[in-house]
C-alpha cells in the first residue's frame, strides 16, 4: 500500500447535507483524508437544496504530523491532508441512484468505494431505498471493490417504530424484501457492521463470509479530559438527534414536566436537531401540543461548530428512544463529552453499552416517570453525574476513528492486492 | 501486561503476557515502537495473551502498518483460541500472517 496511493471513494451524507450518517462521515472522512497512504478521497454525495454547496476542503490543509509515539511515517515527512472531490450523485428517494453512484464512480476510477450506510440512506419510500442499496453490488459486478459500512441491518430494525410498516402482513413482506436486500448488499468485497451481534447475524442467517466487526470509533481528536464543570443558568437535559419516528420526544417533555414541577432548581430541556426524513413536522407538532410546557428550547439543526457547546453545556443526554439497533453514534458523542447518558431499556442495549465501557440510568421507554427518575438520579446526584461523565469519557476514548480508518485501509489493502 | 522483547536470527521476538486492552495498549505500543527503532521484522508472541480488546488489535494495526510502510512486517503467533475467535471476529486474520508457532514465524522471515 505504502507504493501507491489509494484513490478512495466514499458514498454517504456528509454535512452541509443533512441526510442521516453525516457526521459520522464527516469525521470518517476527515481521518482517511489524513491517512499518507490515502491521495484523494472522492465523495459520492446526496445533491443539495439549491444554493448550498459542498465545502472541497474542511479537513485541516495544514501538514499533519502523523508521528505516533515516536514513529515517523515511512519517508520520516509529515503529511498534508488529501484532497476531498465531491461527486452530487444521487438523491433521497430517487430510483435512479445506484445507476448514478456506478457511473459517477465509472468517470472518476477510485481504487475502491466504501458506503458509508444504513438501510433508509437512500430513501423512506421502500422502492428507492431498496434500489439504492444494490449500488455495492452493482459496483462490485462492473469490477469496482466495494465496501458496505452498514450502521444497522434489517434483522434489528423495528420497522412499524421507523415508519415503514403499518401492519403486521407489511412488515412481513418488507422483511422478505429486507432477506432480499441484505443478500444483494452481501454481495460487497467486504461488509463492516459495529456491533458483535450484527456479525453472527449475518453470517448465521446468511451464510455471509465477508463480515467483519469494526469499532464505531471516537469523533474527539483532543485528549485532554473534559472539566465536567456545568455553566451558570438553569440545569440543561438534552436530546441530540432527527426526531419523529423511534426517536420521539413526547415522553421527555412529559417526563422534563413532572421534573419541573418537583424541582426548585431552574431546568431547561434541550432537543438539538430536526425532524427525522421519514417525519416530516413531527417536532413541530410537538411543539404545539406541549407548548404549555415551559423552558423546552427546539434548536433545529445543529451545525457541526455547534455541537461542542450543545453537547459541553448538557448536564445530561437522554435517548428517548422506542428502538434501538445498538451502538449510537450520539452515544459516542455524549462520552466524548464527559456527559452521564439516561437510555431506554430496550432488548439488550445495556449488556451492548457495557461491552463497549459505557454507562447509564435505564428507563422504561414507554414511562414518562421512569424517564424523570432516571434523569433525577443523575441531577440530584452531581457525584454520579461526573463519576458516570468519566467513565463514558474513558469508553469513547478509547479508539478514535483515526485508528479505526487504519484498520479499513488494511483491509481495503488485502482487497486491492487481491 | 508484561511485554519482554529478544532477538533470533535478526527477528525481533515481543513476548505479550496477561490483557492486551485499553489499559496496557499504550505500554505495548510503546515496545513495538521501541523494537521498530531496529528492526522491520517483528514477531508478536501472544501465546501469553488471554484477552484482547479493539484497543489491543488497533495497537497491533498501527504496528504492522509501521513495519509495512518500511517493507517489513509484523507477525503474530501462538494465538489463543479466545484472542483467535476476536481475530476472526474483525477478520483481522486475513491481515495478519499468523503462525501456529514461535519457530514458523521466525522462519517467515528467513
Amino acid at each position: 500500500m505504502q507504493n501507491r496511493k489509494l484513490r478512495v471513494g466514499v458514498v454517504t451524507t456528509y454535512p452541509p447535507g443533512r441526510g442521516s450518517l453525516n457526521e459520522y462521515a464527516f469525521h470518517f472522512v476527515r481521518a482517511l483524508a489524513k491517512k499518507q497512504e490515502v491521495a484523494e478521497v472522492i465523495l459520492f454525495v446526496d445533491e443539495l437544496p439549491a444554493g448550498e454547496q459542498y465545502q472541497a476542503n474542511p479537513v485541516d490543509v495544514q501538514p499533519v504530523d502523523i508521528k505516533l509515539d515516536g514513529l515517523a511515517n515511512a519517508n520520516g515527512t509529515a503529511h498534508t491532508s488529501a484532497p476531498l472531490h465531491f461527486i452530487p450523485c444521487w438523491q433521497f428517494n430517487s430510483g435512479l441512484n445506484s445507476w448514478r453512484i456506478l457511473r459517477g464512480a465509472q468517470q472518476s476510477k477510485p481504487d475502491v468505494v466504501i458506503f458509508n450506510i444504513q438501510f433508509a440512506s437512500f430513501g423512506d419510500r421502500k422502492i428507492p431505498a431498496a434500489l439504492g442499496l444494490m449500488a455495492p453490488a452493482l459496483l462490485r459486478l462492473c469490477g469496482v471493490p466495494t465496501v458496505a459500512l452498514l450502521h444497522n441491518i434489517m434483522e434489528t430494525v423495528d420497522l412499524k417504530s421507523a415508519g415503514f410498516a403499518k401492519s403486521a402482513l407489511l412488515e412481513r413482506l418488507i422483511r422478505l424484501i429486507g432477506w432480499v436486500i441484505t443478500n444483494i448488499l452481501l454481495r460487497a468485497n467486504l461488509v463492516a457492521v459495529t456491533i458483535p451481534k450484527y456479525v453472527e447475524i449475518l453470517e448465521a442467517r446468511y451464510g455471509a463470509q465477508n463480515v467483519l466487526l469494526a469499532p464505531h470509533g471516537s469523533f474527539a481528536s483532543e485528549t485532554l479530559p473534559p472539566s465536567f464543570d456545568l455553566p451558570q443558568g438553569p440545569l440543561q437535559i438534552m436530546t441530540f438527534g432527527k426526531f419523529g419516528t423511534y426517536k420521539r420526544v413526547e415522553t421527555l417533555v412529559e417526563a422534563f414536566h413532572m421534573l419541573q414541577m418537583k424541582h426548585s432548581t431552574a431546568l431547561e430541556l434541550v432537543i438539538a436537531g430536526t425532524n427525522s426524513p421519514n417525519a416530516p413536522s413531527y417536532l413541530e407538532n410537538v411543539a404545539k401540543q406541549y407548548a404549555d410546557v415551559p423552558n423546552v428550547r427546539y434548536t433545529g439543526y445543529v451545525s457541526e461548530e455547534d455541537v461542542p457547546t450543545i453537547f459541553n453545556e448538557a448536564a445530561a443526554v437522554v435517548f428517548p428512544y422506542s428502538s434501538t439497533t445498538g451502538s449510537s453514534g450520539v452515544l459516542h458523542q455524549a462520552g466524548e463529552y464527559g456527559k452521564a447518558v439516561v437510555l431506554p431499556q430496550i432488548g439488550d442495549l445495556a449488556e451492548l453499552i457495557s461491552e463497549e465501557g459505557y454507562t447509564g440510568e435505564f428507563f422504561n421507554p414507554s414511562d414518562p416517570q421512569s424517564l424523570a427518575d432516571a434523569i433525577d438520579r443523575i441531577i440530584d446526584h452531581p457525584e454520579r453525574r461526573i463519576e458516570m461523565g468519566r467513565q463514558n469519557y474513558l469508553a469513547a476514548h478509547g479508539l478514535p476513528l483515526a485508528e479505526v480508518v487504519d484498520w479499513y485501509l488494511l483491509h481495503i489493502e488485502s482487497i486491492v492486492k487481491n | 501486561m508484561e511485554t519482554r522483547a529478544r532477538v533470533i536470527n535478526t527477528v525481533h521476538v515481543v513476548d505479550l503476557q496477561g490483557r492486551l486492552d485499553a489499559h496496557q495498549g499504550k505500554q505495548v505500543d510503546q515496545k513495538l515502537a521501541e523494537v521498530m527503532h531496529s528492526t522491520n521484522q517483528t514477531v508478536v508472541n501472544m501465546s501469553k495473551v488471554h484477552f484482547i480488546d479493539s484497543t489491543g488489535l488497533s495497537v497491533l494495526v498501527k504496528g504492522v502498518k509501521h513495519h509495512r510502510e518500511k517493507n517489513g512486517d509484523l507477525v503474530l503467533c501462538e494465538l489463543q483460541q479466545p484472542v483467535r475467535i476476536i481475530f476472526e471476529l474483525t477478520r483481522l486474520e486475513r491481515v495478519f500472517q499468523i503462525y501456529a508457532t514461535e519457530n514458523e514465524a521466525v522462519q517467515a522471515f528467513q
